[in-house]
């Protein structure tokens, strides 16, 4: 290499731009590469919570629960219908001639 | 993940089934439990939380009341029928104004007696209760109509505007 070739690099190497980087270049980069690599956070949960209701103890108690309240609530709905009837019968009964039953 | 979405779904279908089982058998068993088709004054001892000696008070005054009741009602029935014949007819238009006020007297005196029958069992009730008794069934009885005369009277002030 002779001089005017060690001339001209150095002119070409001061003529190549150098851009700046934004802000926070290399922090981002790396958050976008752990982003990509991480596997779905959905997925975790729902696995997570598939695998507890299939736990024995949580499936029988969910069962116990889900029972004990459709029962209660049923009951407790059953009477008032029942009384509901009966307060209709009694109007029925004494003034049917003015209820809606007409 | 697929396997896990599949899981909670059919935990969900089986959940909501057993709930909606148990509920309606309870609801069934219950109200066929609660029902006590023989006797109409059941409610009123239950709802009003009558004595024994109370509720023999009342059934006397309600057995008492339920024949004049009766035929008062197969006066009114007796009446539409022949307004009925009237209006079928369509010759005797003269008529059936006056078969309409028959039924209208007929009326006011049923309600009056049903009225006075309601005032004599909330007498024989302790005294929050006997109030109680009056509101409910003046709303069961009366209410309905004061709503649809409401409405009716709203509909004409739109219709007619002074």
């Amino acid at each position: 290499m002779n001089i005017e070739d060690s001339k001209l690099s150095g002119w070409l190497r001061e003529s190549r731009a150098t851009p700046t980087l934004p802000p926070r270049f290399q922090e981002n980069v790396w958050r976008r590469i752990e982003a990509a690599t991480a596997p779905e956070k959905s997925g975790n949960w729902l696995d997570a919570l598939a695998a507890l209701i299939l736990r024995p103890r949580l499936a029988f108690a969910g069962v116990a629960l889900l029972l004990l309240t459709g029962t209660l609530l049923g009951a407790q709905s059953g009477v008032q219908t029942a009384r509901h009837e009966a307060q209709l019968r009694y109007v029925a009964a004494v003034a049917h001639e003015f209820t809606d039953r007409q | 993940m697929k396997r896990s979405l599949l899981i909670l779904l059919a935990a969900l279908a089986l959940g909501a089934a057993l709930f909606a089982g148990a509920y309606f058998a309870a609801h069934r068993a219950s109200e066929l439990c609660c029902a006590r088709p023989a006797d109409d004054l059941n409610w009123l001892q239950l709802e009003f939380h009558l004595s024994n000696a109370e509720l023999a008070r009342i059934r006397e005054l309600h057995e008492g009341y339920l024949p004049q009741c009766a035929e008062r009602c197969a006066r009114i029935a007796e009446k539409k029928r022949e307004l009925d014949a009237l209006l079928g007819s369509g010759t005797n238009a003269t008529g059936v104004p006056v078969k309409q006020a028959e039924i209208a007297a007929l009326r006011a005196e049923c309600q009056s007696n049903m009225l006075a029958h309601f005032v004599a069992v909330s007498q024989a009730m302790p005294p929050a209760q006997g109030d109680r008794y009056l509101a409910e069934m003046k709303k069961f009885t009366l209410g309905a109509h004061e709503k649809i005369e409401q409405s009716m009277s709203g509909d004409c002030v739109h219709e007619h505007p002074h």
